[in-house]
């Protein structure tokens, strides 16, 4: 059949006139051109894996420069940055905190979470064979390859890398602000990002309606796949906003329109906030986006772990819904210092901060899941402990912003960056490496090292909450973002201490990854083998062995209880075991 | 060790010289103080449940469902932060932004106003001079520098040449965009005498981090005798010829 249209029939559960197909044989359809969800989540997973260092050395680079304004960076200093003698020249500044945030959003944590584990989970979760579209799939990770091609070429232009930020605000972004080739390449790449970003919403939003597997009601969907599936919706819609931005912003850079730059009175000309528009509309589902599978992840990793059901697992599935909704009617709390309306503003205040209502209620599902748990501490469970500690952190100082009054004061200072990255970043990325470290032994067939695994936990989570807690700080003392020397102004300079403590703690941080990555290649190559489920849980992907086999599932599950069912007495007297897997009927 | 640095470094705001800087910074420490007692809930609740709850020994309390006793905790808490923490802020902000920030002092003969065009790296100011109008070629312009009266209602128009900066005072708790092809304003009352920092806040180029006015605000006497000076000075450059210099507007009426 073709490939390219719905494949409901490889789900019939047990009909023996569809068994499940073979493999292709040849190398590049199995590995490269691969229309399997588990190879082209690895996939996503290695090239997510590759950006997120490639982006975290800009940020030791950045942090280097704050710590030591016009000292030389040493070792790579004079590779780097020949020009200036090995110092981060202002140009350069702007640069690297331009290539941090976009890679990191777009081509680190989004890759590995929603193309790696959502393609690698999703079907596996709910009991299907393969994504509904595999061939949309593979096309997928190809046009997020030939986006991450054009950035990283943007890197070797004439004039240097993009550097009008990760927003890229018109003018600056324009040729007014930025002429060269590379910020027309940026566009291109998040242009390319967006649309890899869609096919892939689309493919999930179909496969969570139509192949969950028979007996796999939504409330019976693991949280992960809520996650997933709701970033998926907020992609499918919002995305194509930022891509209506970005074809605008092409069209102004390259063939000279005037849609962001402003008229004057004998040329008529646009309105450079309308692209601030278009981008928040986007940006803030963007947090949303990147957040809610690492929610959903953290939310079943803390039941696993805790030998328990998910507390109130109805009331954080609505928690999330009503987070979702909301997220599309606040974006203007980005906007309130340019010069939007007090109606306007007073209306996004309020809206911005409802969402710390659904937010807590997520927070005490999270609570009273551990609570009276029996709670085992493996690698998976403390980077989801971490998660909810430092969201908890930076979704409290939220409220700060969210308040019109308190953010007219703390829009653009260090309190914002801060915030962000202990919500949409550190709280993502420690959701990250929880899904690595859980889900290795099913994506690779082994198991990964635990002392080390715990050790790298550590090392992270103390040196995050210093990084991030204290750039909070700086921001309420009014440090702004995006200055290569913060010394500059008179009322920064008792700050600098400060400064070089934060940069110390992610030096930290920076080296503690490299316990990851020791720990992730010797894991694949010499880790003990896994079991078919070495953690002792009930979600389909458990049923099967480690790698599961080609088409996942011999015979499709037929699926009788939701995906918590830990710790149940009846179970525990029936069979031994404290966990009920999902495809086997409960004890009567 | 970094926390106890950290502690020792923790800086507070910078020194409030706005007549209105009050209301922010009691809806910081209200934020502050609410905010950190929920987190600390939270964690002391997180820190407990792993001491006491932890081990392979334990069996665990076995739940299933929502009860109403859970429905009850969710909306419990959820009151909680909407009444205790959001409602407070808003409800606090709302006032001080419609009886501060928001109020702009268009009707007030006393207010000082002065036209802001920024640019690539640079504050333009522009005051109306002796007539009280802008852009007539008494008006004064100064670079980088701002001079107002101490006690008085300042009232700023603001525009940009090229790209969006944003015009923050630090001091003042305020800031707002300037904007290419915008007026924007912004208002505020010096409460002392001195000279306070001019900051850009938004990524505006390579050379953003140097783009640092200097607000000096002044006695009612020392700003005519400044006035004078810096009026001959303005007689002086000015050029009827260069129409690029007279990038003034006329004063924009209340929108």
């Amino acid at each position: 059949m073709d490939a390219c249209t719905v494949s409901e029939e490889h789900q019939r559960p047990t009909d023996p006139a569809h068994p499940a197909p073979e493999p292709p044989a040849s190398f590049w359809r199995q590995v490269v051109f691969s229309t399997d969800h588990k190879v082209i989540g690895r996939q996503f997973l290695w090239l997510g894996l590759v950006f997120l260092a490639v982006a975290g050395t800009l940020a030791m680079l950045i942090r280097w420069q704050l710590a030591h304004p016009g000292a030389p960076v040493p070792l790579v200093g004079g590779l780097l940055f020949p020009a200036s003698g090995g110092v981060v020249s202002p140009a350069a500044y702007t640069a690297l905190f331009t290539m941090h945030g976009t890679i990191m959003i777009f081509f680190a944590l989004t890759p590995i979470l929603i193309g790696g584990f959502g393609n690698f989970c999703l079907p596996l979760l709910i009991g299907a064979r393969d994504m509904a579209f595999p061939v949309l799939n593979m096309l997928s990770f190809w046009t997020m390859f030939a986006a991450t091609a054009i950035l990283t070429a943007s890197f070797f232009t004439p004039l240097g890398p993009p550097a009008a930020g990760w927003t890229s605000y018109p003018t600056l972004s324009t040729a007014v602000g930025a002429p060269g080739v590379a910020q027309t390449l940026w566009v291109l790449a998040i242009y390319l990002n967006g649309a890899s970003s869609v096919m892939g919403a689309v493919n999930y939003i179909t496969t969570v309606i139509r192949f969950r597997a028979p007996g796999m009601t939504f409330f019976r969907m693991p949280l992960t796949v809520w996650g997933l599936w709701l970033a998926s919706i907020l992609n499918a819609l919002f995305v194509p906003v930022l891509a209506a931005g970005a074809v605008l912003l092409f069209f102004d850079r390259v063939f000279g329109t005037r849609f962001f730059i402003a008229g004057s009175a004998i040329k008529p000309g646009g309105d450079p906030v309308l692209y601030q528009h278009l981008f928040w509309i986007f940006g803030h589902p963007e947090v949303y986006i990147l957040i809610l599978p690492a929610w959903g992840i953290a939310g079943d990793l803390l039941s696993f772990f805790s030998r328990k059901p998910a507390y109130g697992y109805k009331v954080t599935v609505g928690a999330l819904i009503a987070i979702v909704v909301l997220s599309g009617v606040v974006y203007g709390h980005h906007m309130f210092v340019t010069g939007m309306s007090p109606l306007l503003g007073e209306g996004f205040m309020v809206l911005t901060m409802l969402i710390s209502v659904p937010s807590v209620i997520l927070g005490v599902g999270w609570l009273g899941t551990v609570w009276r748990g029996s709670i085992r501490l493996t690698t998976p469970m403390l980077f989801a402990l971490g998660l909810v500690t430092v969201f908890g952190l930076g979704g409290f100082t939220g409220l700060f912003l969210a308040d019109v009054l308190a953010d007219v004061y703390l829009h653009d200072t260090f309190f914002v960056v801060g915030h962000f990255h202990l919500t949409m970043s550190a709280a993502v990325l420690l959701g990250a490496f929880a899904a690595i470290y859980f889900w290795f032994p099913k994506m690779f067939g082994r198991m990964m090292n635990e002392p080390l695994g715990k050790l790298h936990f550590a090392l992270t989570l103390v040196t995050v909450i210093v990084t991030f807690g204290l750039q909070l700080v700086l921001g309420y003392a009014g440090m702004q973002r995006r200055l290569v020397d913060p010394s500059a102004y008179a009322f920064l300079r008792p700050l600098m201490p400060l400064n070089r403590v934060v940069s110390q703690a992610a030096f930290v941080m920076g080296a503690a990854q490299v316990l990851f990555v020791v720990n992730f290649f010797y894991s694949l190559r010499w880790g003990p083998r896994a079991p078919a489920n070495p953690w002792q849980v009930g979600t389909l992907e458990w049923t099967v062995s480690s790698p599961p086999p080609h088409h996942n599932f011999a015979e499709i599950p037929r699926v009788f209880v939701g995906p918590h069912e830990l710790g149940n007495p009846a179970v525990k007297a029936a069979r031994g075991v404290d966990f009920q897997p999902q495809d086997q009927e409960p004890p009567a | 060790m970094t926390f106890a640095v950290a502690l020792a470094l923790f800086p507070a705001l910078p020194r409030d010289a706005s007549a209105h800087g009050h209301g922010i910074d009691a809806v910081l420490g209200y934020l502050t103080i609410t905010t950190a007692v929920a987190f600390s809930l939270m964690l002391l609740i997180l820190l407990a449940a792993l001491v006491l709850h932890r081990g392979r020994d334990r069996v665990a309390h076995y739940t299933h469902g929502v009860r109403p006793r859970d429905r009850a905790a969710a909306i419990v808490a959820g009151a909680v932060v909407l009444f205790g923490i959001d409602a407070v802020a808003v409800v606090r902000s709302a006032s001080a932004l419609r009886s501060g920030f928001w109020r702009y002092p268009d009707g007030d003969p006393a207010a000082y106003r002065v036209e802001v065009t920024a640019q690539q790296w640079a504050w333009n100011f522009r005051y109306p001079g002796a007539d009280g109008v802008f852009n007539t070629p008494d008006d004064i312009i100064t670079l980088n520098e701002l001079r107002v009266p101490a006690g008085r209602p300042v009232y700023l128009q603001l525009t940009s040449k090229d790209v969006v900066h944003s015009f923050y005072l630090p001091n003042f708790r305020t800031k707002i965009d300037a904007i290419p092809g915008t007026v924007t304003r912004l208002w505020f009352q010096p409460k002392e005498t001195g000279t306070f920092e001019i900051a850009c806040a938004q990524h505006c180029g390579a050379w953003h981090y140097k783009m640092r006015g200097e607000l000096t605000a002044l006695t009612e006497q020392e700003l005519v005798r400044w006035q004078g000076r810096a009026a001959a000075d303005a007689a002086l450059r000015y050029d009827a010829a260069d129409r690029e210099a007279h990038d003034g507007w006329p004063w924009m009426p209340a929108p």
